[in-house]
């Protein structure tokens, strides 16, 4: 059957992008269809910035921003909140602090200064900060029995080594959580909680001039504290990204390492494989793209779900994926499988990889992949939440707003020999991680 | 409120073709996109011991090929269009979906339409996608709260079928035939128990030409069984206690809900806007966030340090089903204290203790996130589809004035009535430390 697909373009919905005084960049685009708003607030000031001995410092702040600020209570946050049907939530991920908010239309410049208020002056109170701990601590323990966590943890902090900002896990070990006190959260408050360097994207049922001249009014005399400066570049070596902090590459392991982590009781593994990445910025980005598409999401997990899902039927998903950041997120091959089919999903996995390095790809497996990811991009800016979070990332990592209307261009533009040495530079078997995290086979 | 929903913003166009198929189309013009569901009225309700998970398998089946789409061309002729595709199987549905450049609209009916008569089923396919099942069903049990969840539904509901999970039991899985299988596929899947729904990008008049096209001449079946049990009133308290490898307690209270279709759908969702911030009606959605934080719940158990977190459900479906309000517990707290701050928030609600903020705010909060969650060509096709499926769309359609018109006294006679400890299931997992659990699938509920 002929296929109908084309490259398609983003829909041609202008992006306003305004810079204030204090360095926050505003971004707004209208959604013709939408009948709410999303706000996308992006932060530098993810678990990468997390102090020595306080691993889960970011997210312990994010799970706070709300509970207490200024002179309000957390119920009285929650309340404004919730009477008018708004959302609100914060998360820290590996980079990046990101709180989002979605509400109607009417509410919009309440919510802006909602959002300032929690941003800028969270109070962190005591009784909210016992309790975050609580929170936290059930959480690593519900982590520590759940395989896929897990495995993914243990691959990152086997990769990337003791001291280098992407080794401790997002939420913070038991020890440095306990640790975590008012003293810190208010140090990391005073240190990275600032409009220099942060995006606020808004999306929806806007008009971008106006809503853009309400987030200025709101937003534009939150003052830089002079604290923040001096510890934002932290890291050594060349900044890479304007403004942004360097993470270096973590050395590459002088031979295949096994982790195995068992977890009695557990009824299925979960295996992680881990390569060396790349950055957000890295010239190669497309191409990498595409390569992770041809490999482990093409249809049901691309090469790997074919050879281990579709074809011996030893996983319910395989697939792989990239993490670029600020640092060089690797290149993970994840599978979950039943006890007694490890072994053999661990030597068809690596045999599949083996086949791709040594014969690359299929040239009908590249142009799939390519038209694919192309037509894909209208449908992934379509909704407001989708839109905000997809330009708040481009304008924070330098890729520019106009990221995903060029981007169908840029895939096309991919070459088969591209994909090949994409393929060979990530895939570095014989030097990859691997962790096994279940329960002891039988 | 500007984000409610005009009466007439959301009006698709119905048709019936003659083999009994329902056509819904929903023009969305704001970007080239279209999302085609097909819907049918199958799920697990539809299955009996021996066979449970059947329904489920057979979705997974049918992405294995068609007379006209062999295995590997099924997901990538919708990837190539740019598409989001996937499929699921639930109580009262099974459906697929497939959200494309707009331009791939026909190619798209095309491959539903093979979907509903012509999969292969073929063997070795059966045998390799029994070892996915199954690895899916373990990768579930993985997770406790999944667990007990299925512990609960089997002892709080004894009769409908609505009590196994939709994943299955694994002694079912390991023997279900791929006859079993075929049989299941031919009963079921005929366009006279099928709804079709595109919403997007298109012309009404030019999209059923095509549908009328694609599926005009399939053949009807005979109809599908009905389900005739109707689960008998539960006169006293169920308990179910059980031990898992696990971080950390869990608490499941469960009572008896109605219908969707029932009167009192909507003040079931007001009275958990009350307690917990108010459940999403869009079971594909991802949005939310968890229950509002001035909710009752939250202030109750988790300002009062007795849970970490907590869950309420109220799913629609076309049968009777739960409501349910699953904690984890922090560590230490006894469950009975936790089941009692349950209670009692439930008891405060059945004296009247409701004022016209706490009705507004629920209401509020039901509309906004009914805003939120129907943006998306895909969210709206969904909406109509599952809807449709289990009882009408318009249900869903008149759902925001039917909840605008709920009182403070249909919350407490709800909370009085409905919500009392003689109808309750309570279940609570235990951390095992780590000690082996018994097979899955065989355990000792009262499934077993």
């Amino acid at each position: 059957m002929k296929t109908s697909a084309r490259v398609h373009a983003a829909p041609a919905i202008p992006t306003l992008r305004t810079v204030l005084g204090n360095g926050l960049v505003i971004l707004a685009r209208p959604h013709p269809k939408s009948r709410s708003v999303a706000l996308h607030l992006v932060l530098q000031a993810g678990a990468a910035f997390d102090p020595a001995g306080r691993s889960g410092l970011a997210a312990f702040a994010a799970t706070l921003l709300d509970r207490g600020a200024g002179d309000l209570t957390a119920q009285e946050i929650a309340s404004g909140f919730d009477r008018i049907g708004a959302t609100f939530q914060a998360a820290a991920r590996r980079d990046t602090l990101e709180v989002e908010c979605r509400c109607l239309p009417d509410h919009l410049e309440e919510i802006l200064g909602r959002l300032r208020l929690l941003t800028e002056s969270p109070t962190f109170p005591e009784d909210e900060v016992g309790r975050a701990r609580g929170l936290t601590l059930t959480m690593l323990a519900e982590r520590a029995q759940d395989t896929a966590a897990v495995a993914e943890e243990t691959l990152q902090g086997t990769l990337f080594p003791e001291g280098h900002a992407y080794h401790a896990p997002r939420l913070g070990r038991r020890d440095s959580v306990e640790a975590i006190g008012r003293a810190d959260l208010e140090r990391f408050r005073a240190r990275l909680l600032r409009p220099r360097g942060a995006v606020l994207a808004l999306a929806g049922a806007i008009g971008a001039g106006a809503a853009t001249t309400i987030a200025a009014r709101v937003f534009g005399d939150w003052e830089n504290d002079a604290r923040s400066a001096a510890t934002s570049t932290s890291a050594a070596g060349r900044p890479l990204f304007p403004e942004r902090p360097f993470f270096p590459d973590p050395p590459r392991p002088d031979r295949a390492i096994v982790v195995r982590r068992p977890i009695p009781g557990k009824t299925q593994s979960d295996l992680a494989i881990g390569f060396p990445g790349l950055r957000r910025n890295d010239p190669g980005l497309v191409p990498a793209m595409v390569f992770n598409c041809v490999l482990g999401e093409f249809g049901i997990g691309g090469r790997l779900g074919q050879e281990v899902r579709e074809k011996a039927g030893l996983a319910y998903y395989a697939f792989s994926r990239f993490a670029p950041g600020l640092g060089p997120g690797p290149l993970v091959v994840r599978s979950g499988v039943t006890v007694d089919k490890v072994e053999r999903a661990v030597a068809l996995i690596d045999r599949t990889l083996a086949q791709v390095v040594r014969r690359g790809f299929r040239p009908a497996e590249v142009r799939d992949a390519k038209t694919s990811m192309s037509a894909s991009v209208p449908r992934e800016m379509e909704t407001s939440v989708a839109a905000a979070a997809t330009l708040a990332a481009a304008e924070f990592y330098g890729l520019g707003i106009d990221f995903p209307e060029r981007l169908p261009g840029l895939i096309a533009a991919v070459t088969h020999r591209q994909v090949e040495a994409a393929a060979r530079r990530h895939l570095t078997t014989g030097h990859q991680v691997q962790v096994i995290a279940g329960p002891e086979p039988p | 409120m500007s984000g409610r929903r005009p009466e007439s913003a959301i009006r698709p166009r119905t048709a019936r073709l003659d083999n009994g198929l329902t056509v819904l189309l929903h023009e969305m013009r704001h970007v080239p996109l279209v999302s085609v569901w097909c819907w049918y009225r199958v799920g697990s309700r539809d299955e009996r011991p021996g066979l449970t998970g059947i329904s489920h398998w057979a979705e997974h089946m049918n992405f294995k090929g068609t007379r006209t789409f062999p295995r590997d061309q099924i997901v990538r002729h919708v990837e190539l269009a740019g598409g989001m595709w996937n499929g699921y199987t639930w109580f009262d549905v099974t459906t697929y979906f497939e959200t494309v450049a707009a331009a791939a609209l026909d190619e798209m009916l095309a491959l539903e339409a093979s979907r509903m008569t012509g999969c292969l089923y073929a063997p070795r396919e059966v045998e390799r996608e029994r070892t996915v099942v199954i690895s899916e069903l373990q990768g579930g049990e993985n997770d406790p709260r999944t667990y007990l969840e299925k512990e609960v539904a089997a002892t709080a509901l004894q009769a409908h079928p609505y009590r196994w999970p939709t994943i299955g039991y694994l002694s079912d899985l390991q023997a279900i035939t791929r006859d079993d299988l075929y049989r299941h596929y031919r009963t079921y899947y005929i366009p006279n128990n099928a709804i079709l729904v595109v919403a997007g990008d298109f012309e009404s008049s030019k999209a059923l030409a095509l549908v009328r096209r694609r599926f005009g001449r399939l053949r009807p079946g005979p109809a599908p069984p009905a389900i005739r049990t109707v689960e008998p009133d539960q006169s006293g308290e169920r308990r179910v206690r059980v031990r898992r490898p696990s971080g950390a307690t869990y608490l499941d209270i469960a009572w008896h809900a109605p219908a969707a279709t029932d009167p009192d759908f909507p003040a079931y969702l007001v009275l958990d806007g009350i307690l917990a911030g108010g459940p999403s009606v869009n079971a594909w959605a991802r949005g939310g966030g968890g229950p509002g934080k001035s909710s009752r719940l939250y202030r109750a158990l988790v300002e009062g340090d007795l849970a970490s977190e907590f869950f309420t459900s109220m799913i629609p479906t076309r049968h009777p089903y739960l409501y349910r309000i699953l904690a984890t517990l922090k560590e230490g707290v006894d469950p009975a204290r936790v089941e009692s701050a349950v209670q009692e928030e439930i008891g405060q609600l059945a004296k009247g203790d409701i004022d016209a903020a706490d009705l507004e705010r629920s209401k509020n909060q039901f509309l906004a996130r009914d805003a939120m969650e129907s943006e998306s060509v895909t969210d709206v096709a969904h909406q109509i589809g599952f809807f449709e499926t289990i009882a009408s769309h318009r249900l869903w359609l008149d759902l925001a004035r039917r909840v605008g018109a709920v009182r403070t006294a249909d919350v407490a006679r709800l909370a009085r009535v409905r919500l009392d400890t003689a109808r309750r299931t309570v279940g609570v997992l235990i951390p095992s430390d780590g000690a082996p659990p018994p097979p899955a699938g065989t355990t000792g509920g009262p499934h077993g």
